[in-house]
């Protein structure tokens, strides 16, 4: 079984762009959504990404990115409300606790973590896409006039997910094949297994790449890495997303406020950009070629 | 195009070198010098932890660049120093495969990973694709380009970082133990490519092996090493004498029948072994019992039938398992064989629950503990003790023999160890310490012959005490050692399932040397060809 997260190859607008057309996409989504509080444009974001992955064919890296995104969200929202103290409209009272004080449950911190959460999930569905669609090799070979004769930092930054992909699919078929006696693996003995293990592995690739001859010449920039059919429409995508979040955050429309009272704002602008937001998920659309007549 | 270095004397030479690890208390090289001219084929040989490794990391440059660590000598390679010479400036004279394939990939995909040497040395898109199309075709791989790095078995992985390694041309090529991961027929396939490139290019081979069966009939020198120093070096010849007389481990299986049956010198090879009986008008003999049937017992342990299994390999699903159908009963002893992608390890996950079959099913009805590839994987806590708590722990780590760790950290284990704990873990707690079925998957990749000899009393034991083992194995030698009964998947199906002694001896290339010398019915290991052919003196 093969890491929800891994790149496949496969005929796509995103697969087939020049990386950095690509990256520049996906950036900017998660950009206007760090950009910004309204959980309009928030929501907006993760829909354009989800749809874009989705439109790019990687359905399963989005789902596992949603399923993961949704606990961590909950997660961001419980905690939140809990530790936070602001917001007028209490809905509970949980009493006194050590360390913790008074805990009130308010709506308003419901709705702040939740946003918190939000904004963290739309960034891991863009992570998701781009680890599916976008070509590891690719990047790095973007990669090198920047990275220079470091091998080590190019390998981390462009294999330390994949690696980590393939090592936990392994690892977790090795807890699963763990006796009944034997102590159960345990997240957080997986993890710091997962993390030693991954690190391990990048210093190995890393001199895998030293041997390959990683540095020995001065490569150029991009290293002759070809220009895809739909880069212009995804360069355009960026643009426009970065360009119209940064006139409606300049223009004041982003009106969100948490505390005291909950106050969402729903003004054009805002609807604007969501919809756009929405609406660039459509990107990655292929178009039908045109049959010949005759 | 990057600027060519010039090739001057030696490929490889070592002046009085010496090497220690960061932390390590015992120097790993003590005092190695060697010449090895250009056009050689040498073989490295020695038990595990002798310095091969070490020995070929210091020859790519790895040693001491990457790894650090205190370096005594000088190295050179084909004229240059290495204290001078990183890994990548030396990535042009020398071409280095390493033990485990899966630490050597670097791209995703296949095609990507072979031209990346090119691409690095700023070879044109035109000369790549020339250079990978021929790499490929050379190794048998022209398949597996479009393939994603992440789906292919260990035995593909090989090949890839082997045609990774040669796709530049260096003029040496630095393998260390390339076969282990291969089936017999890609492992002899390789030899003869490595001694083609040799005689037909000129490229010096300098090849680390455990299974010297394979290759020695090849190599022009063998270079014995134990404990960091060299012990031996001179032809196959010298190397087989000095092995009889010092370590008798590390001689192959036709030079052990030879003399243990008295007859002198020993054979390199099939080859000259079958044409020095034949010169000497010695005839084997067969043996008068004939091969025992297969020995089905009441008690299935494991009932395959009808099982079809795809997996993902990128774009599509692939069927790996074609209708497979298998019963394994308590007590029985099974080598799975077959060649690489044949559908083994599939079949190993499948009957332990973790690939769900697409048709036909899989029951292991006192429960399976299955070892994969990577032992490793097993170990997340850092003391034994943690791994496996309680009088059941402490009692799996007795039966695994590592009563005496249960305070140490895992990491600070041997591989052999570290492999026994890991069983242990997949063991416990399972039907009365055994489980019904007991399962390794490549369980000897890098393993010395005591170490395997471990391995098949581990796996002996375990049948004594009523669980069925099974065991996916590329090692024929290993297998006549421990199984009496072999399966052989090709192609997602059985291809044979009979005895061991049947099995193993009717074949060109899952048959172990003695099988091949011999060539008589049920004649597989040492004892048996030498019985044969003393029978007749």
């Amino acid at each position: 079984m093969r890491a929800p997260f891994a790149y496949t190859p496969r005929p796509g607008v995103l697969q087939e762009a020049h990386p950095a057309a690509a990256i520049a996409f996906l950036a900017s989504i998660v950009f206007v959504a760090f950009l910004f509080e309204s959980p309009i444009v928030v929501a907006a974001a993760g829909a354009g990404a989800a749809l874009a992955g989705l439109l790019a064919g990687a359905r399963r890296a989005v789902l596992v990115a949603l399923r993961l995104g949704l606990a961590l969200l909950l997660l961001i929202t419980v905690v939140n409300a809990i530790v936070t103290d602001r917001g007028s409209t209490i809905l509970a009272r949980l009493g006194d606790f050590p360390i913790l004080g008074r805990v009130d449950i308010t709506a308003e911190a419901i709705a702040a973590g939740a946003i918190i959460g939000l904004r963290a999930l739309a960034a891991m569905v863009a992570a998701a896409v781009y680890t599916a669609c976008v070509d590891p090799d690719r990047v790095l070979r973007l990669l090198r006039p920047v990275a220079g004769r470091s091998a080590l930092t190019a390998t981390l930054i462009s294999r330390l997910v994949p690696l980590a992909a393939a090592d936990h699919v392994r690892l977790r078929e090795a807890a699963a094949l763990r006796g009944p006696a034997a102590a159960p693996a345990g997240r957080g003995p997986l993890a710091r297994r997962l993390l030693a293990g991954s690190l391990d592995r990048a210093v190995d690739v890393a001199a895998t790449l030293e041997l390959r001859g990683y540095g020995s010449s001065a490569p150029t920039a991009g290293s002759g890495e070809r220009r895809g059919r739909s880069d212009l429409r995804l360069w355009l995508a960026a643009a426009a997303l970065v360009v119209l979040g940064l006139g409606v955050k300049v223009a004041g429309a982003d009106s969100f406020e948490a505390y005291p009272t909950l106050e969402i704002g729903a003004s054009a602008p805002l609807l604007v950009l969501a919809g756009v937001l929405v609406a660039a998920g459509l990107v990655p659309l292929r178009r039908r070629g045109r049959r010949r007549r005759g | 195009m990057a600027e060519t270095l010039v090739r001057a004397g030696p490929a490889l030479a070592c002046e009085a070198l010496s090497y220690a690890y960061p932390g390590a208390g015992e120097p790993a090289l003590s005092d190695v010098s060697l010449e090895i001219p250009p056009g050689e084929f040498a073989l490295l040989a020695g038990r595990s932890g002798c310095g091969k490794s070490t020995l070929l990391r210091a020859a790519c440059g790895l040693v001491p660049h990457f790894h650090g660590g205190v370096i005594d000598g000088r190295v050179l390679v084909a004229g240059h120093d290495t204290a001078e010479s990183g890994p990548r400036d030396l990535s042009r004279l020398a071409g280095f495969v390493a033990q485990d394939p899966e630490t050597q990939v670097v791209s995703t995909t296949v095609a990507a990973e072979i031209a990346l040497p090119l691409e690095l040395s700023g070879a044109s898109a035109a000369a790549r694709a020339r250079a990978v199309e021929e790499v490929s075709l050379a190794l048998a791989i022209p398949h597996l380009l479009e393939r994603t790095t992440d789906t292919l078995s260990g035995g593909e992985l090989q090949r890839v970082a082997l045609a990774a390694a040669l796709v530049t041309r260096p003029g040496l090529v630095l393998l260390d133990e390339p076969t282990s991961q291969l089936d017999p027929v890609s492992g002899d396939e390789l030899i003869w490519l490595l001694r083609r490139l040799n005689e037909e290019w000129g490229v010096t081979v300098l090849l680390a092996e455990h299974r010297l069966e394979r290759c020695l009939a090849a190599a022009d020198r063998v270079i014995a090493m134990d404990g960091g120093r060299i012990a031996c070096d001179g032809p196959p010849s010298e190397f087989l004498d000095w092995a009889l007389d010092s370590d008798a481990a590390l001689a192959t299986p036709a030079a052990r029948m030879f003399s243990l049956a008295g007859i002198e010198p020993p054979p390199a090879g099939v080859r000259e072994a079958r044409g020095r009986l034949a010169s000497s008008g010695i005839q084997p003999v067969a043996p008068v019992k004939a091969p025992d049937g297969p020995r089905l017992g009441p008690d299935p342990v494991a009932s395959v039938r009808g099982l079809r299994v795809e997996l993902d390999s990128g774009e599509q699903s692939r069927e790996v398992l074609r209708g497979v159908d298998l019963v394994i009963s308590a007590g029985e002893r099974v080598a799975l064989v077959g060649r690489n992608g044949a559908g083994k390890s599939t079949l190993l996950k499948t009957l332990a629950g973790l690939i769900e079959p697409v048709a036909g099913r899989a029951e292991v009805p006192r429960g399976i503990a299955l070892l994969t590839q990577a032992p490793g994987d097993y170990l997340v806590r850092e003391r034994v003790g943690d791994e496996l708590p309680g009088e059941e722990g402490a009692r799996m780590l007795d039966l695994v023999g590592l009563g005496w760790a249960v305070d140490r950290d895992p990491r600070d284990l041997s591989g052999g160890e570290r492999q026994r704990l890991a069983l242990a873990i997949a063991m416990a707690g399972r039907q009365e310490g055994y489980p019904g079925l007991v399962a390794l998957d490549e369980p000897t990749r890098g393993m010395d012959r005591a170490r395997k000899d471990g391995l098949a009393e581990l796996a002996r034991n375990a049948a004594a005490r009523g669980a069925g083992v099974l065991i996916a194995t590329h090692d024929v030698e290993f297998a006549a050692t421990f199984a009496e009964r072999v399966v052989m998947l090709g192609d997602g199906r059985v291809a044979a399932d009979a005895p061991a002694r049947e099995v193993l001896a009717g074949g060109w290339y899952f048959a172990t040397e003695v099988a091949r010398v011999i060539d008589l019915p049920g004649v597989i290991t040492v004892a048996d060809g030498a019985a044969s052919l003393g029978a007749q003196r």
